[in-house]
């Protein structure tokens, strides 16, 4: 998968590199204001108060 | 370059692939090392290819070209020390020209791609996509520690503005609150100061809304800028806001039990500090018109000894008896513990008693970074102020 990506990337390694941290940035943004905010109200970790 | 036909049928190359492949491996990133050392002109690809690289700037054909290198020597199946003559001739020229350390690397890098195995190919698809896993699972770490304080100080930061927008319509409508405008029988109208501003079981003339701001939380102790929107109901879009209230428990000021939660870690962490209070820290409530200000009760360890102890701020501030016996400034429990926010804290009735006290509660996660318990934290209303432009309680300045 990785090694797939990095074959079609175009151009030298530092712009490889480059291009590796944007697309790495990327997914993180994704994860971070996408995914994992529709993710954690389905997960049992967030319970703040008392309950009876 | 144009071998790349032979690239799609792996079956039948895969001993000539092997032979070919997993012995010139070692070679090709250590490539300047046996280019010094051995010498022979033309052992690894390396050098030829970054005229490849140019050739295949192009997004399609990325990796064919150097595929094509491998495809070039399996149809040989020819031994270690013999790469084809192509590449021979290709590595002279770029001996020549310029076989620059950086050109080499990727090169390298592109052409160790281990052979086309079935085995292979899953085996390290599936590594790769453990090791995907897990740095998703770290980052929903930093996520929930890190990311979701920045989401939750801005949502409290837009729920402390609608509550100081909604607060300044208020006060542009109703007269000062020690004040009222009164129509005389025979005509005309008068300013009346209103007597018994003190009292402290005014009726509450505000409404809240689930979700949005009513009040503002003052700890001093914290410092002067500790002030926190209280959201009313505590649910997890609520408490991801601010402090929560929880909805049935009273109003400040109100006899009974003013109750809150706030997340201790994440979502903004309103509560991260609780562990810090003391004994007789002020903390200072504000509604629209009135001030608030509770103290946080004593400590059980300190029971034995308070009647013997000089406690500044403590005016006010008694262990509890009676009823309350047993409600001290901090407790630990469990998370179904839920009484400890009705009126007399730790009886299991809502119905508040004719002679309840005032308190306020405020409860989050314990310990840190943990759901297994709760912390507790009951204080009892000493003082009330109505607001007037220009005044804050002299309580706000015990900062220390």
């Amino acid at each position: 998968m990785y090694g797939w990506i990095w074959r079609h990337l175009p151009g030298p390694v530092a712009v490889r590199l480059l291009q590796a941290l944007v697309l790495f940035l990327g997914v993180v943004a994704l994860l971070f204001f996408v995914i994992f905010p529709w993710l954690e109200p389905l997960l049992p970790i967030d319970q703040g108060g008392t309950t009876g | 370059m144009s071998t790349g036909g032979r690239h799609g049928l792996p079956d039948d190359q895969d001993p000539g692939s092997d032979d070919a492949g997993v012995p010139d491996g070692p070679g090709d990133p250590g490539s300047p090392g046996e280019l010094g050392s051995a010498g022979e002109p033309g052992y690894p690809d390396e050098p030829g290819s970054p005229d490849e690289h140019g050739v295949a700037g192009a997004p399609a054909g990325g990796g064919d070209p150097l595929s094509g290198l491998w495809d070039g020597e399996r149809p040989s199946g020819r031994p270690v020390s013999g790469p084809p003559p192509r590449s021979r001739r290709r590595h002279a020229e770029a001996d020549a020209t310029s076989g620059g350390g950086a050109a080499t690397g990727a090169a390298g890098s592109a052409a160790a791609r281990p052979p086309r195995d079935p085995v292979r190919t899953t085996v390290r698809g599936l590594g790769q996509l453990l090791i995907t896993a897990g740095v998703v699972v770290l980052l929903f770490v930093v996520y929930e520690v890190w990311v979701t304080n920045l989401f939750g100080e801005q949502k409290q930061a837009q729920a402390t503005a609608a509550l100081d927008r909604l607060w300044a319509s208020e006060n542009d409508v109703v007269t000062a609150p020690d004040q009222a405008v009164v129509t005389r029988p025979g005509g005309g109208t008068v300013v009346v100061t209103a007597p018994g501003q003190d009292d402290p079981h005014r009726q509450r003339h505000y409404d809240t809304t689930e979700g949005a701001g009513f009040a503002k939380m003052y700890i001093p102790s914290f410092g002067a800028d500790f002030v926190l929107t209280v959201i009313e109901g505590t649910q997890q879009a609520d408490l991801y806001a601010g402090p929560g209230h929880y909805e049935g428990t009273q109003y400040p000021g109100e006899p009974g039990n003013f109750s809150l939660a706030g997340h201790r870690v994440n979502k903004g962490a309103p509560f991260d500090d609780l562990g810090l209070l003391h004994s007789c820290d002020a903390i200072v409530v504000e509604t629209v018109d009135d001030w608030y200000v509770y103290r946080v009760l004593p400590m059980q360890e300190e029971t034995a000894t308070w009647a013997t102890t000089q406690h500044p701020h403590c005016a006010g501030v008694r262990v509890q008896t009676g009823q309350y016996a047993g409600v001290y400034g901090r407790k630990i429990t469990s998370p179904d513990d839920f009484p400890v926010v009705l009126p007399v804290p730790g009886v299991n009735n809502t119905v508040v008693p004719a002679n309840a006290e005032s308190l306020i509660t405020l409860t989050t996660c314990h310990p840190k970074f943990s759901d297994r318990q709760r912390m507790i934290i009951h204080g009892i209303l000493v003082k009330t102020y109505p607001k007037k432009a220009g005044f804050l309680p002299p309580q706000l300045q015990e900062t220390t």
